[in-house]
């Protein structure tokens, strides 16, 4: 079995979403709690700390994902070709990238819609 | 057996073999453990449990036949509905899809058997026995009554005071047991017995999908589970956390149920879709399109279906915002969905299709599914939703998703495996009339039921007055229903029939490009006399004598003079050959288990608690014995020999599948922790009472004393461990003991803080979920403790040492796991609530 840190190790290969899973709690975990202690007032619409401390969090996951993805690619590009290694790799890679596109998709309402109402 | 006469040598290669894997007859078949049998009985169960809920199912449509129907009351017509849909979730659905992944995976990757067959026997005997509980309800008149999703206060004690709701609670719980075992199992299985050569990207689609289905079974269960046993105990004794004047909330239930009831739908439809993966490149007679596209699709559905489970909760009052977040994750998972149906059309756009019984379920599959998903997509609409929620079209929606997405292709699976089963081949004829019939019958029904609900029938109403518009199509519906009905009867007498008239099956009948069809058909208990390398994804279709090779002997693991029943233990991910994996042998201990688990279960629907305890005890009593027989015990493997060349047995190393087993399992259990603490701070936030009391409740610092002799205790074993690997195990036995003693001294301090103080889990929630926190991290920590001492008594006897190191460390994974458990309960318990302004 190869360390964990091994872009070979096949855990990479639900990293992506395990990731996203873990993002997807802290939003709407921290939506929750954001609205009980201190909800930004309603007149600011979408506009509010609290969209953009979610946002510029969503930012940062997607840019971790895209790392991510790019180091197993690189690393798929090295191994031999039609190897096990190879395929999980390039699977993580995609896997990361769909972790990437997913919470862009899910974070899209934080510029439309007001957090508390 | 169906295909040519054997060789004399092949038949005394099968008599030795048979001498060691055979299945005893009479009672003695309670004790059979391997998966071919245990995977049958799982099938055969569910589908009498189907038939029950089906039957159900008629009765509700004959009530709604006509306006003003008295031929049930309400309080029945309440029971049927919910037995319908709880037998239909827990005990068919869920079960058939287990049983038939039971039945085939060690076969699809070359293995002989499951990696914890006693386990798969338990796991049968927990869902017959629970099954059975549930059912009986219904012929006593005291069934669950509160929809199959059982939400509070409805089914909480004031407004369900009958046992009925309890049924459901302890039933479900009961049979999860099984469901769980089940995942477990076949997680391991799949990574850690792949026949030689079998890498990660050679593993059949099917061994794919039942991968993620049983990693969701293993994390999304959990949630019920633990709201099952909240809730019972909100019942039984009044430790109130879904009650609002206690400080409860019962939208916490709908949270814990829908976290589980979300993926149960992917759960049911993955190896559904895993069977459409399979099938369809054999009929297309070409490789599947995408086959990394597949992967790639399944693995995100698995996941993102976890982002869900708040789109059944639109109308309960959640900001707009996070209502978004879910309607996005929704449609989101429509897209790998779409991948794989993209795949499938791909492979049959590119492939020589022929139209066999099974292709005709496949393509009813497809027409169903992807209507019943694009339902789905005008669901996951907030407005629309609000509009249509607890009508009809919601009951549309997910008869079209669930028997379109589950059935259909279980329909094709069973025609395409029944030759597997039996060795003959059922009817054409029959099977294409039970086929339109179903298919006819289905639409008759639920097509028009969508109509009904944009009408505006509600859901759950046992009757409703003319003049609504609803007559017509409820009129219709019933019609559809009974030859939806008449259909399955006429594939139940086809199957029946076929044992009896059913032409011989050839060798690889259909012929398919998995391993499965290289056994003989029917299967032996062995599956394979000698276990074969793997080339390519495709191993029958590259060799087509594999069949006979095999029977041969003339691959692995071919001597069986030993008297042990082993396959490989290999890679995860190249498929290496790394142990010998020795597996366990027919016992009555699975059924005895199961039979006293059950006597648990029954003790506290009479609320005879303390009769539930000495069952409990006994249960666990059973299942030390069971894990006694290990490793090097006489009964297990004391001979460590094997042949020259072969890798060493897994009990004679330090990395076998119960270490794989044990990450797994507490993978489930630090589901259900987190689900507690989940619990926890949404109470904390959100319930619309929250009351915390003044007084602390319980002695802080015997928790912190608890937790500080947890971490003395654990990292004295791990020095004794790191000992142990490398060759030393001086001192081990009364090392172990004295880690056990330590063990149970900080079990006895968590003991002390439960009851010693002020606790009063009856008046407030906050109080209950502390004492369920409290109550959790005791249980394991005396679980450790006895196992701790288990091992060290096993050093003593010579079944644990530097030859045979591998059973302490399974029980190691428990003692981190449980310090994690108890300083995060630390963390929540006594550091947190002063940051959320509590004293």
């Amino acid at each position: 079995m190869r360390p964990l840190r091994s872009p070979y190790n096949p855990i990479h290969i639900a990293l992506g979403l395990v990731i996203w899973s873990l993002w997807f709690v802290a939003l709407y975990g921290g939506l929750s709690v954001a609205c009980r202690v201190a909800p930004p007032a309603l007149s600011l619409g979408m506009w509010n700390w609290l969209n953009l401390l979610l946002g510029l969090f969503s930012v940062a996951t997607v840019a971790l994902l895209l790392g991510l993805a790019r180091w197993s690619w690189r690393a798929a590009s090295r191994a031999g070709k039609r190897s096990p290694e190879r395929f999980a790799a390039r699977l993580a890679a995609t896997v990361h990238l769909v972790g990437a596109v997913a919470t862009l998709v899910v974070a899209v309402p934080l510029l439309r819609l007001p957090p508390c109402v | 057996m169906s295909r040519d006469m054997p060789s004399p040598e092949a038949e005394r290669l099968h008599e030795r073999f048979n001498a060691v894997w055979g299945n005893p007859t009479g009672w003695r078949a309670l004790t059979v453990v391997n998966h071919t049998t245990v995977g049958l009985r799982f099938l055969v169960t569910g589908a009498l449990f189907f038939l029950f809920g089906g039957l159900l199912a008629m009765l509700l449509r004959t009530q709604l036949a006509l306006p003003g129907r008295d031929f049930m009351g309400p309080d029945l017509y309440n029971q049927v509905f919910t037995m319908h849909g709880t037998v239909m979730m827990f005990l068919f659905a869920v079960p058939m899809m287990e049983g038939l992944a039971v039945y085939l995976i060690p076969k699809m990757i070359g293995a002989r058997d499951l990696v914890f067959p006693r386990l798969s026997a338990l796991g049968y005997f927990c869902y017959l026995f629970g099954g059975l509980i549930l059912v009986a309800s219904l012929f006593l008149d005291i069934a669950p009554k509160a929809g199959w999703f059982m939400y509070t206060p409805l089914s909480s004690a004031a407004h369900t005071p009958g046992p009925n709701s309890d049924f459901w609670l302890l039933g479900i719980t009961f049979v999860e047991i099984s469901a769980v075992s089940a995942g477990v199992e076949l997680v391991v299985s799949i990574l850690r017995t792949r026949t030689r050569g079998m890498t990660l990207d050679r593993m059949p689609l099917y061994a794919w999908y039942i991968l993620v289905m049983a990693m969701m079974i293993v994390v999304g269960f959990p949630p019920l589970i633990l709201g099952s046993i909240l809730l019972e105990l909100e019942r039984a004794a009044g430790l109130p956390f879904f009650e609002v004047a206690r400080g409860g909330d019962p939208l916490l239930w709908q949270h814990l149920f829908w976290l589980f009831g979300h993926p149960e739908v992917y759960i049911i439809f993955l190896p559904a879709a895993g069977i459409v993966s399979t099938l369809l490149p054999v009929f297309a007679q070409r490789p599947i399109v995408g086959y990394r596209w597949v992967v790639l699709g399944v693995l995100s559905t698995g996941f993102i279906s976890f982002g869900l489970w708040v789109h059944h909760m639109f109308t309960v009052g959640i900001p707009q915002l996070a209502q978004a977040f879910f309607s996005a994750a929704s449609m989101l998972v429509a897209i790998p969905t779409g991948v794989q149906i993209f795949a499938w059309l791909a492979t049959l756009w590119l492939g020589r299709p022929v139209y066999h019984v099974p292709m005709l379920w496949l393509v009813g599959f497809l027409v169903i599914f992807v209507a019943g998903g694009l339902t789905g997509v005008m669901l996951a609409l907030v407005p629309f939703d609000w509009q249509v929620h607890d009508t009809h079209f919601v009951v549309a929606h997910m008869h079209y998703v669930l028997v379109g997405g589950m059935f259909f292709p279980l329909m094709a699976g069973l025609y395409y495996w029944l030759p597997h089963f039996s060795g003959r081949m059922p009817s054409v004829r029959l099977g294409r009339w039970g086929f339109w019939l179903v298919f006819v019958g289905f639409n008759l029904t639920f097509l028009v039921m969508h109509w009904t609900g944009l009408l505006g029938m509600p859901r759950r109403i046992y009757t409703y007055p003319t003049g609504l518009g609803w007559d017509w199509p409820n009129l219709i519906s019933s019609i559809g229903s009974f030859v939806m009905a008449i259909g399955i009867a006429t594939v139940l007498l086809d199957i029946v029939l076929h044992f009896r008239f059913g032409l011989p099956a050839k060798e690889n009948p259909w012929h398919a490009d998995t391993l499965e069809w290289a056994t003989s058909l029917p299967p032996t208990s062995y599956n394979f006399a000698s276990l074969p390398e793997v080339r390519g994804r495709h191993p029958l279709w590259d060799d087509p004598g594999l069949p006979q090779s095999i029977a041969h002997g003339e691959h692995a693991l071919a001597v069986i003079d030993h008297g042990r029943r082993e396959t490989w233990g290999s890679d995860p991910l190249t498929g290496q050959t790394r142990e010998i994996i020795h597996l366990p042998g027919n016992s009555w201990l699975p059924v005895i288990a199961a039979a006293l688990i059950a006597g648990v279960c029954l003790s506290l629907l009479t609320r005879a608690y303390g009769l539930a305890a000495l069952f409990a005890l006994t249960s666990l009593g059973v299942l030390l014995r069971w894990s006694w027989e290990n490793g090097a015990h006489p009964k297990a493997a004391p001979d460590a020999k094997t042949q020259p060349g072969d890798p060493p047995l897994h009990s004679r190393t330090c990395d076998g599948p119960g270490l794989w087993g044990m990450a797994v399992t507490l993978l489930a259990d630090g589901a259900l922790y987190l689900s507690l603490l989940f619990g926890w701070f949404y109470l904390w936030t959100v319930a619309p009472d929250w009351q915390v009391p003044e007084r602390a409740g319980f002695d802080q610092r015997l928790l912190l004393a608890s937790a500080v002799l947890l971490a003395v205790a654990t990292f004295w074993q791990r020095r004794l461990l790191v000992r142990l690997r490398q060759g030393d195990a001086r001192g081990l036995a009364g090392g172990l003991a004295g880690v056990a003693g330590l063990g149970l001294l900080h079990a006895v301090l968590l003991l002390w803080a439960l009851l010693g103080g002020e606790l009063a889990p009856r008046q407030t929630a906050h109080d209950a979920v502390i004492a369920v926190v409290l109550g959790y991290s005791l249980v394991h920590g005396l679980l450790a403790a006895v196992l701790s001492a288990l091992q060290g008594w096993r050093v003593r006897c010579g079944y644990v040492g530097v030859e045979t190191p591998y059973e302490p460390l399974v029980v190691e994974q428990l003692w981190y796991y449980n310090l994690g458990v108890l300083w995060i309960g630390y963390f929540a318990l006594v550091l947190f609530p002063p940051t959320w302004g509590a004293a």
